[in-house]
């Protein structure tokens, strides 16, 4: 049942981009309404700061007004394609602060992980979405399970993962790669990626 | 960046899409997967695989702020009255589809190798713009010394009355130029200022655009692109 759903939603999200894509404002309004609480989280986990994360959200919509022409449906899913330029964009905004501020050491305030709500590891593992990906990922060993959520839900960079984890830069940097290729074969087994 | 080593090219798209690719590293692999399609694909593969943890994530309803700045921003069909907007260029979706693109005129290109030609073809520019499932619509070409572009559609572009077709050379790191419009079917023949050489030195691609009757009022593109092509040098 959850699966209809989601094909549900994803057959309405792919016609509204096709309708956005031809200027269509309503189709546009209702693309928000659906998808932006879910992109709106995702970036506000990354930023942790609302006023950055509303930022990316307006950026992110704006252009996707301007290019949901480019959107190609057989190539992926539209919430996957919107979640993919929140992402980018967030990723970015954290790219500069990095520029900004170079020094990372300050123990106290180095990393502030957001504290409320679900932590990365539960997220991965909740819910009813993304079964198969889950399901690798909880397969993992626990240092690159958690290594790899910290990094996705997140943001974390490597130093911020070795400070958080309280490991050496190569331990995490090596959880990160083995967890990576530990999940694409799991989902290659299960037939997941193309 | 070393590419070669099997498993790199993959490892780095996964390390990009998770996000621990960072700072120079990043902006570096994003420029190579522009024009790399191995890369970009990859790229896709591993947003197919991670992406789908996102959505994990309880959702929270933005303020209702954020929208009525979207609005403000798009309403009044901003497709109409646009602002100039190169950063359209830099999107990944776009290079991706020009990399499917490339391969379409990998394909075509290889037809037309293969097909005794009776003009010169070391002399050659031949653009194929394809659309963004590599469907090949257009093909541009000239001789490199001469001022012509031809442009022929493949099949007929339909086009409401009040729309226009606007040719755009993409230079390498600069914001698109506009090469004229160019006719829905048929053959049209784009007047270029100096030679084809000239025109499209450091043009790694070409772009049609979907703009209102007379072309881009600001100058650079503000409809959708709708077909992109590299430019192949046959010399």
């Amino acid at each position: 049942m959850a699966v209809d759903k989601r094909l549900e939603r994803n057959a309405r999200l792919m016609e509204l981009l096709a309708r956005t894509a031809l200027a269509d404002q309503k189709a546009f309004a209702e693309l928000y309404r659906l998808s932006a609480p879910h992109l709106y989280a995702v970036a506000l986990r990354i930023l942790r700061e609302a006023a950055a994360a509303e930022e990316v959200l307006q950026e992110s919509f704006v252009n996707v007004w301007h290019h949901a022409g480019s959107y190609v449906a057989a190539r992926s899913q539209p919430l996957t394609w919107l979640t993919s330029i929140v992402r980018n964009r967030c990723l970015d905004q954290l790219r500069r602060r990095e520029v900004d501020t170079v020094t990372m050491d300050d123990e106290e305030d180095g990393v502030k992980v957001a504290a409320e709500g679900p932590t990365p590891l539960e997220m991965l593992l909740s819910g009813a979405d993304a079964r198969a990906v889950r399901s690798c990922v909880e397969a993992l060993d626990a240092g690159p399970k958690q290594a790899i959520a910290l990094a996705f839900y997140q943001g974390l960079s490597h130093s911020e993962l070795a400070q958080h984890l309280k490991q050496p830069l190569g331990t995490v940097k090596s959880w990160v790669r083995r967890g990576l290729e530990r999940l694409r074969a799991c989902l290659d087994e299960l037939g997941v990626s193309r | 960046m070393n590419l070669r080593a099997p498993g790199r090219a993959d490892a780095l798209a996964a390390e990009y899409v998770l996000g621990t690719l960072r700072g120079r590293a990043r902006t570096g692999f994003e420029r190579m997967a522009r024009t790399d399609p191995v890369l970009a694909e990859a790229v896709r593969r591993w947003e197919e695989r991670l992406l789908p943890l996102a959505q994990e994530m309880p959702p929270l309803a933005p303020p209702a702020r954020v929208w009525q700045a979207i609005q403000k921003r798009t309403r009044g069909s901003a497709r109409d009255a646009p602002v100039p907007r190169a950063s359209m260029w830099a999107s990944l979706r776009l290079w991706r589809g020009l990399a499917l693109a490339g391969l379409a005129a990998a394909f075509v290109l290889a037809i037309a190798l293969f097909t005794p030609a009776p003009e010169r073809p070391e002399g050659t520019l031949v653009v194929v713009l394809a659309t963004q499932d590599a469907k090949p619509a257009l093909v541009a070409s000239a001789d490199r010394t001469g001022r012509i572009l031809t442009v022929k559609a493949l099949a007929p572009v339909e086009l409401a009355t009040d729309r226009a077709l606007e040719l755009w050379a993409l230079p390498e790191g600069g914001n698109p130029r506009s090469l004229g419009l160019i006719s829905a079917s048929g053959v049209a023949r784009v007047a270029l200022a100096q030679s084809a050489d000239e025109v499209l030195r450091n043009v790694p691609a070409l772009a049609v655009s979907l703009e209102p009757r007379g072309g881009s009022p600001t100058g650079l593109p503000t409809g959708p692109v709708l077909f992109t092509g590299p430019v192949q040098r046959l010399y």
